[in-house]
């Protein structure tokens, strides 16, 4: 049977009512198209982060959905995005990872662009253009929202897209733990090492997904948590600090954001942790104490891996990296990870944060080597005719969130399912599939701030 | 004819001839081997031009000039 997706097409593919969605949206290549269109030229989406371009001059080659853009600083310091895209043929005018340059020439016919992307040189500008052409209106195209927030740049495509801030919403808390400095210091975070890129044979929402709160695919890990390399010379780091933590899965689904996180008792104190070496434990435990007397309440909050509708995931404690869902067609995604520490730790925690994070994280992380398995071969076993007949299941723990969640005092936003007892929950899901279906449909952001209405685009 | 520029190679501090026979000293090199950020010496077209700064095109350059 054709599908034809028209916005209306979309309720059936997202069953929210019941908990299901098609797999259709996972490797149907006309909606993907569509997604190009309707989600990654309007949503918010992490480029990049301030620190990889210090200097002026500095540049960082990133994408936008499949676009590639360039993040970079001009001579005068000021930080701009641009489509990596010459303005006469279209050839990427930067075709480097990252550097430092005082123009991006455009190796096809010459074309130069200045760093804040003003058109500079053009071959034969007085013979053949007899100085006619008006350079002005031929700049590379700049985003139109650009944010840098607490170091990470964030932009849109869409002039009339919402402030970050509101379109983050009360997910601020959970960002801002990420990058902000374990003592709680105000964006104080830095990069450490390269950015790991890599390729997985998997829809881009797969990742996306599991980020923002599949605690059900636990099993998938026990392997490393039996091989017990953790930094605390035993089995999981965290395990102790959890103790007597109410397990909360929290959802922002009229952004379609998400996080899991663990709540410790209003009279937890900080624990040792990292005991494989004593000068990272005492950071750490010197860090917990500093935060949770900046922060009182919020200090209780011990947050897990999160997505930013639609793209960005993040991992706020450790290992402290952001991931990005580059889409690279219906099936495959591009994965970006940035590995983030305190500025001011010294040189010894740094450094064994790297091995940790090298350890656990990427393509030949212990951690990460397990999801790629399923999401790799969950996307390939999705393709055929007759799998694509049939939903998956999204329907555990429907109607048992709360939206005023309260607890010793502490209020939090969103709609919370406590996953305490029952150890896994998928209303963060339906919650980021319930916001994908809005984006698909929607015309514009005056109807896609379904917060301003208190209602649904759908 | 003189041999092609290899851009790459050029130094600031060096003059270069033009095609539109001006000269000028090169000032910068961006060295993505398409433009010279140069300050004219010489301009038979266009003698306003000498003093100023300007990019040249890879084209546009034809030979270096012995010091």
């Amino acid at each position: 049977m054709a599908i034809t997706f028209q916005p209306s097409a979309y309720s059936g593919l997202v069953d929210q009512e019941n908990g299901m969605v098609s797999r259709e949206i996972f490797v149907n290549s006309d909606i993907y198209a569509e997604e190009q269109e309707r989600i990654f030229t309007r949503a918010w989406l992490f480029v990049g982060h301030e620190s990889q371009v210090e200097k002026p001059g500095d540049f960082f080659v990133s994408s936008m959905g499949e676009e590639s853009v360039i993040l970079c600083r001009d001579r005068e310091g000021e930080i701009h995005v641009f489509l990596n895209s010459c303005m006469h043929r279209g050839m990427k005018v930067c075709r480097y990872d990252e550097g430092n340059t005082p123009i991006f020439t455009c190796p096809y016919h010459g074309w130069s662009f200045a760093t804040d992307g003003a058109l500079v040189g053009v071959p034969f500008y007085k013979d053949a253009y007899h100085e006619e052409l008006d350079k002005s209106q031929w700049s590379l195209i700049r985003v139109p929202r650009m944010i840098n927030y607490k170091g990470g740049i964030w932009a849109s495509w869409d002039p009339n897209a919402p402030d970050f801030l509101e379109y983050i919403g009360g997910f601020k808390t959970y960002l801002d733990i990420l990058f902000d400095g374990w003592d709680g210091s105000e964006g104080g975070t830095e990069l450490i090492g390269g950015i790991e890129k890599w390729m997985v044979p998997s829809n881009w929402k797969f990742p996306a997904e599991n980020f923002i709160g599949d605690r059900y695919h636990n099993i998938s890990h026990r392997s490393v948590d039996l091989v017990g390399i953790g930094p605390s010379g035993q089995g999981r780091r965290d395990n102790r600090e959890r103790e007597g933590a109410k397990s909360l899965d929290v959802s922002f689904p009229e952004r379609g954001h998400g996080t899991v996180m663990f709540l410790r008792p209003e009279d937890a104190q900080p624990v040792e942790s990292y005991q494989n070496d004593p000068v990272v434990a005492e950071y750490f435990y010197q860090c917990e104490i500093a935060r949770k007397e900046r922060q009182g309440q919020l200090w209780r909050i011990l947050a897990g891996p999160g997505t930013i509708f639609p793209n960005m995931s993040f991992l706020p404690r450790q290992p402290r990296s952001i991931a990005v869902w580059h889409p690279r067609g219906p099936d495959q995604t591009e994965v970006w990870r940035w590995f983030l520490v305190d500025k001011t730790a010294p040189p010894e925690v740094k450094e064994f944060l790297r091995q940790y994070y090298i350890r656990y994280s990427g393509p030949a992380g212990l951690t990460e080597q397990d999801d790629m398995e399923n999401w790799n071969y969950a996307h390939s076993a999705s393709r055929g005719a007759m799998a694509r007949r049939h939903h998956y299941n999204y329907q555990m723990g429907m109607g048992y969130a709360v939206t005023d969640f309260e607890d010793g005092g502490l209020k939090l936003d969103g709609t919370v399912l406590d996953t305490t007892k029952a150890r896994a929950g998928e209303q963060n899901q339906r919650g980021f599939y319930s916001r994908w279906r809005e984006f698909m449909a929607a015309r514009d952001w005056d109807e896609l701030a379904t917060w301003r209405k208190g209602g649904s685009a759908c | 004819m003189a041999d092609i520029v290899n851009l790459f190679e050029v130094e600031p501090g060096q003059t270069i001839r033009l095609y539109s026979e001006a000269t000028a000293e090169v000032v910068s090199n961006p060295r993505d081997g398409v433009w010279l950020f140069v300050r004219y010496l010489s301009s038979p077209d266009d003698p306003d031009q000498v003093g100023q700064e300007d990019m040249v095109f890879a084209q546009d350059v034809i030979e270096l000039v012995a010091e």
